[in-house]
């Protein structure tokens, strides 16, 4: 298809998850930024953690969701997406979950079935329980540690085995009652002490399988909290955090690794365009967290890079320590702008002054 | 199988930083997750450029897959 003007602009926008990304560190309220940014695009490629507010989601056929260990091959070149109809997730649950709060799960991927029409199933449920542990870095930063990853391997092999096409997987996490570290980040706009340990399965799914994954935290409820950040409220609303799940893979793309692009099978409901990674246009990133894979790929193949300076976390790994070169913008409004301005094919200097005189080198 | 937690500085040399990383992370096992979490700019600093131009100390917080 000859570009156009009007042509979509591939966009990467990333928020890397359990940093304290003021914007997109709490329960999806990264969402409307995806929005914006996929208007501004015509297509954006984001991860889970951008878009999922447990019971809340949005469906926009320029949103494409893929799981972050996905996204960082899509970025390094090594995987094309391909937009399709419809998935059928298979849904993975840790044996560790009580016989309660396996049915509170079991409930909402009905739900989706009837209320949304989604495709759901099989249902594993794995041999052994994951048993998670929540850690922190040095920096702070949340992360997590797998007793059993073993267990999840041989759940989520045998959802493929069945027919599952995505892999929506649900793990036990250790229940909290008052934590600081919770307090602070219902309250105060602190590190999701969740978020690190839920990349890392859905990173070990995505890498071992090759197939749309995504994680939700299964967890006893917390009590109400008059001082609720809204940032966090959308955990408030249910017993689980799968809705968003199950809707974001319900058309997630498929993964094609480009070596196997002549040998991949068809998409059942037709081929629809597939997004080649030499297609991304820009990669917007918070200014303090470009120490990632998917930002360090793009800047090294020489996609421009936006960093938006509004988005304080607790990293300071800005464009300067790294020696990138980025455009930076003072929030994800003049991001949008600016993506904008790429698609239409307009120099960014030319949106600034002082413009200063072209010299002969 | 096993995951592991690391936490280490690496100080990069000049020129693109992911190859240097992704191998000091493959000595320690398969990088699943991984993060630049602290840089700082050695010597003459970090010049402008596609990617780490100057030489740079990273902390280095990752899970790996050990067998």
């Amino acid at each position: 298809m000859p570009l156009t003007q009007a042509s979509p602009l591939p966009t990467l926008l990333v928020i890397p998850t359990g940093i304290g990304c003021s914007i997109g560190g709490f329960a999806g309220d990264g969402l409307p930024v995806a929005r914006l940014l996929a208007a501004a695009s015509g297509c954006l490629i984001t991860h889970p953690n951008v878009m999922n507010g447990a019971a809340l989601y949005w469906s926009d056929p320029r949103l494409h969701y893929v799981e972050g260990w996905a996204l960082n091959r899509f970025a390094r070149g090594e995987l094309a997406l391909a937009p399709v109809r419809r998935q059928r997730v298979g849904l993975l649950l840790d044996a560790a979950m009580e016989p309660e709060l396996q049915l509170r799960h079991l409930q909402v991927a009905d739900a989706c079935r009837a209320t949304l029409g989604l495709s759901i199933g099989p249902v594993v449920i794995t041999d052994q329980a994951v048993e998670v542990r929540l850690t922190r870095g040095e920096s702070g930063a949340s992360w997590g540690q797998l007793g059993h990853p073993d267990a999840l391997l041989r759940g989520a092999e045998r959802l493929c085995r069945e027919g599952a096409t995505a892999i929506a997987v649900v793990t036990r996490f250790p229940d909290d009652h008052g934590s600081g570290a919770l307090q602070a980040y219902r309250q105060d706009g602190g590190v999701d002490p969740l978020a690190g340990a839920e990349a890392v399965i859905s990173h070990l799914l995505g890498s071992r399988f090759g197939l749309p994954c995504a994680h939700a935290p299964a967890q006893g409820p917390l009590a109400s909290e008059p001082g609720l950040d809204p940032r966090a409220a959308a955990e408030e609303l249910g017993h689980t955090f799968l809705a968003c799940v199950l809707v974001g893979l319900s058309r997630a793309p498929d993964l094609i690794p480009l070596g196997s692009l002549a040998k991949a099978p068809p998409v059942a409901s037709g081929p629809l365009d597939l997004l080649h990674p030499s297609r991304i246009g820009v990669v917007v990133a918070p200014a303090g967290a470009l120490g990632g894979e998917a930002v360090l790929s793009c800047a090294e193949r020489g996609i421009p890079l936006i960093a938006v300076e509004g988005n304080p976390c607790l990293l300071a790994v800005t464009a300067e320590a790294l020696g990138l070169k980025a455009l930076k913008v003072g929030s994800y409004a003049e991001a949008a702008g600016l993506v904008l301005a790429l698609r239409e094919g307009i120099a960014p200097e030319a949106l600034g002054r002082p413009l200063p005189p072209l010299r002969p080198l | 199988m096993r995951l592991e937690a690391l936490e280490f500085w690496l100080e990069a040399g000049p020129g693109p930083l992911l190859p240097e990383v992704l191998a000091a992370l493959a000595a320690h096992g398969e990088p699943l997750r991984w993060a630049i979490t602290a840089a700082e700019s050695i010597g003459d600093g970090a010049a402008e450029s596609g990617g780490g131009a100057g030489r740079s100390r990273l902390r280095l917080e990752a899970v790996v897959l050990c067998p």
